[in-house]
């Protein structure tokens, strides 16, 4: 019996029990369309790629981490001096969220213009959106285990928040903090929130989010798919993978490099009692939220100015939720005015940002 | 099966029964654990601070308690009384500062502010700061909410 006889039956074998033929024939299959915005497609990958180190730099930091008041801000110390290359682990999973969200945006607003989220792909974007409010809370979650000042502050706003949406609110502010008041709970609570309530729920969304995807292949955009020609395509394996490959490469020198540079500071432990710091600034991607709320005045016309700020923004959640079904017609009138939402929310939150920087 | 005058089948009857059945049973575990998310809070009626902490405070000055899980300020004002404060701002919840040469309160998160009898003046706070009475009874200083004997 010669090795390749040995391999055959191993592989046969292995097929037999997990049908994986079926799915390496589906990839060798699988073809990436060509065209002018073939580069958004990059994106999702990229996005795949920083969340997978966050889980493999998230389990190192969960060695040493101790959620407890009295602890959590020593231990991150710790992981900083003591823990061999702690500060570099610590400094990849901080800079990492950032880039996963920042691309996540990307990916977003790529969609949005080119318009992939049309029929049959409406689940893809509706699960697209969880995932992105799950990414979002994996970033607020993360940021108040430091235990700073700073990410102390953030939480109490972040989690005050909810309490002006009326009769629900205030339970959603208890459910997050874990009582009346962000105290040591809150913390353990948040830990829970971070290492295993979102990352179920992310796993899970992810599964659907890339079958839909592979189930009905790469989206055209409305203009290519209008010209009524024939696209060219690039095989996905090899040709793809190994471009996305390259790809991956350069975003992992970038975010090393920047994490050896830029590690994330820490400040000491914060102080329940204490004041708020001056100067106090969510992450960088909540900053326009952050300048709504404190322009919002405290009252329009009899209403809480907060409410109504909170209020805006579910309304605005949920037609973007549905986008899909709204822009149903995209090669028309309609169509042209939803791209042009798609740009003045960019502006508008761009410029929201740098506002809260001045 | 339907009866002549009846309003659904026994089928329908039954499986009425048995959904009725299993959302009681789904609703009896899920209360409980419902429960069990929400710790119980009590705010303190009052607490008792011993007078000689707070007796050598300059006037126009503040010094911090702690009101339950929220911090509080003592607040002594120019004509020797007492003022008591629940420091956390009635915008987004932020703890507030007292700022001395401004007699202000301040909350940095938002950029709030308080004149120095906790009346909300500028910024978001769209309510004064939530004051509580202060009594002074021989050693101690008694600091209540509202409606408490």
């Amino acid at each position: 019996m010669n090795l390749k006889a040995v391999i055959t039956g191993i592989q046969a074998w292995f097929d037999d029990r997990f049908g994986l033929s079926q799915i390496f024939k589906f990839l060798r299959e699988k073809e990436v369309p060509q065209h002018k915005h073939t580069i958004w497609y990059y994106t999702g990958s990229a996005i795949l790629l920083f969340f997978g180190i966050q889980v493999i730099t998230g389990f190192m930091l969960v060695f040493y981490y101790k959620p407890t008041l009295e602890e959590a801000n020593k231990s991150i110390a710790r992981i900083m001096t003591e823990a061999p290359l702690g500060w570099i682990i610590r400094s990849v999973h901080f800079w990492s969220a950032s880039f996963m969200i920042a691309i996540v945006f990307i990916h977003l607003f790529s969609i949005w213009i080119t318009k992939s989220y049309r029929k049959p792909r409406e689940a893809t974007w509706m699960s697209g959106v969880f995932l992105l409010v799950i990414s979002l809370a994996f970033g607020f979650t993360g940021y108040l285990l430091p235990w700073d000042a700073l990410s102390l502050s953030a939480t109490k706003v972040g989690t005050d928040i909810p309490r002006s949406i009326p009769v629900v609110g205030i339970w959603i502010t208890k459910l997050l903090r874990g009582g009346e008041d962000v105290t040591g709970d809150t913390l353990t609570r948040f830990f829970g929130f971070h290492v295993c309530i979102l990352p179920v729920f992310i796993f899970i969304l992810l599964g659907f989010h890339i079958y839909f995807i592979q189930k009905q292949g790469m989206s055209l955009p409305v203009d290519v798919e209008n010209r009524n020609e024939d696209v060219n395509s690039l095989p996905f394996w090899p040709n793809f993978v190994y471009r996305e490959m390259i790809v991956w490469l350069l975003l992992v020198g970038i975010l090393v490099t920047i994490a050896i540079f830029l590690p994330p500071s820490l400040d000491k432990a914060a102080d329940l009692m204490a004041p708020a710091p001056e100067g106090i600034k969510p992450e960088w991607y909540f900053l326009f939220l952050f300048q709504i709320l404190k322009i919002f005045p405290a009252k329009i016309l009899f209403i809480n100015g907060d409410t109504l700020a909170v209020l805006l923004f579910a309304v605005a959640f949920i037609l973007f939720f549905f986008l899909p079904f709204i822009d149903n017609k995209p090669a028309e009138r309609k169509g042209k005015i939803i791209t042009v939402i798609a740009y003045v929310v960019i502006v508008f939150a761009v410029v929201m940002t740098v506002w809260s920087l001045l | 099966m339907k009866l002549k005058h009846s309003l659904f089948s026994r089928r329908q009857f039954l499986n009425g029964l048995l959904g009725g059945w299993l959302g009681a049973l789904a609703a009896s575990f899920l209360y409980p654990m419902v429960k069990f998310i929400f710790p119980p809070y009590r705010e303190p009626d009052k607490v008792v601070l011993s007078f000689s902490d707070y007796q050598d405070m300059e006037p126009n000055s503040v010094r911090n308690f702690s009101w339950g899980t929220k911090p509080g300020l003592i607040k002594k004002n120019d004509n020797g009384t007492y003022f008591a404060f629940v420091a956390v701002c009635t915008h987004l919840d932020c703890n507030v500062v007292y700022l001395t040469e401004q007699r202000k309160f301040f909350c940095a998160c938002h950029e709030g502010w308080y004149d120095e009898n906790g009346l909300n003046i500028g910024g978001p706070p769209p309510r004064p700061l939530r004051q509580l009475i202060v009594e002074i009874e021989g050693e101690n200083i008694i600091v209540k909410r509202e409606g408490v004997e």
